[in-house]
């Protein structure tokens, strides 16, 4: 299996979350997302510092959901992928 | 020619300059804000460096316009060779500095939006064009020699053509088809360096003004099709 890039790697973690109602628990979102622990925290924070991902719920009991941001990266992948390679960027 | 005359034809030419220096920051414009959202959810490199290419165009010819209107309202040769009684020379030479900071900047953002994976690209090297470029336009102005100008960009389009030809090669091998992308960066960068020189030598090109501008703003209209095509952009 080719290494998956960042922007691959974010799609994939967003699209899990969107697969699973929108609502899913750390522990599980690191496993299906295929990525080390110390990778996936880094991934996380960034994607709660971009806004795209949301926690909802107190310790112990945390749940992930996207913002209005996820979805729209998640609608505009291909189209920042096709981009990213017709301009050879 | 009758003096009447003349005044019409500088009119003229004056007038297609500005429509031409609005086309092509409008076009510019339009690359850069067409491309914000894809920057603001990827937030990917090569696409910051292509969106910063188009701003600093946009921001060279509106210097170059500026340029334009003092050469013709004094109507001068070029730039350097108003009398210094008739206009502040330090003005002048503010105005060049930013002109060839700006077009400098432009080219080799566009270069480095494409090379910035294999020159592991990181902003640090953007300061060093940053210098590179001001370092450029400060040595043309002081040393006030259009041709050493000429010079510094006619190397500069010699290293985009032999940057564009590897990376055209290497894909080529890659993926085993044509990109014409390719070509028009190279024009791009072509028409670019002849904008220069219509601006340090305005008689070099005299009589193919017209032409010059219309190709130069042909390669900024297709790339804005292409950007708005990819970018999904209304």
């Amino acid at each position: 299996m080719a290494k998956r890039n960042k922007l691959e790697i974010i799609q994939n973690i967003l699209k899990i979350i969107q697969e699973n109602h929108n609502s899913i628990k750390p522990t599980p979102l690191l496993r299906q997302s295929n990525i080390s622990t110390a990778r996936f925290k880094d991934y996380f924070n960034d994607l709660i510092k971009k806004k795209f991902i949301r926690e909802t719920g107190h310790k112990g009991n945390k749940y992930i959901s996207l913002t209005e941001k996820g979805f729209k990266f998640l609608e505009k992948y291909k189209t920042i992928i096709n981009f990213i390679d017709e301009f050879e960027l | 020619m009758p003096p009447r005359i003349m005044q019409q034809f500088a009119m003229q030419s004056f007038s297609t300059e500005i429509i031409y220096s609005f086309v092509i920051i409008f076009c510019s414009l339009i690359i850069y804000y067409g491309t914000k959202e894809l920057y603001e959810l990827s937030s990917h490199k090569g696409i910051k460096y292509f969106r910063q290419a188009f701003l600093f165009f946009a921001l060279a010819y509106f210097f170059r316009s500026f340029i334009k209107l003092i050469v013709f309202y004094f109507n001068a040769q070029g730039i350097l060779s108003i009398s210094p009684r008739l206009f502040n020379p330090l003005i002048s030479q503010v105005t060049l500095i930013f002109f060839i900071y700006f077009s400098a900047m432009a080219v080799l953002y566009l270069l480095y939006s494409v090379m910035w994976k294999k020159w592991n690209g990181n902003d640090k090297k953007v300061y060093l064009f940053h210098l590179l470029a001001f370092a450029i336009s400060l040595f043309i102005v002081l040393s006030g020699n259009a041709l050493a100008y000429l010079g510094v960009n006619i190397l500069l389009f010699f290293i985009v053509l032999f940057v564009v030809y590897t990376s055209y090669k290497n894909k080529k091998k890659a993926k085993g088809h044509k990109h014409n992308l390719y070509i028009i960066y190279l024009l791009l960068s072509f028409f670019w360096i002849i904008n220069i020189i219509d601006i340090l030598i305005p008689s070099f090109f005299q009589n193919f003004q017209l032409l010059i501008y219309l190709a130069s703003a042909a390669i900024f209209f297709i790339m804005v099709y292409k950007v708005l095509k990819k970018a999904g952009s209304s």
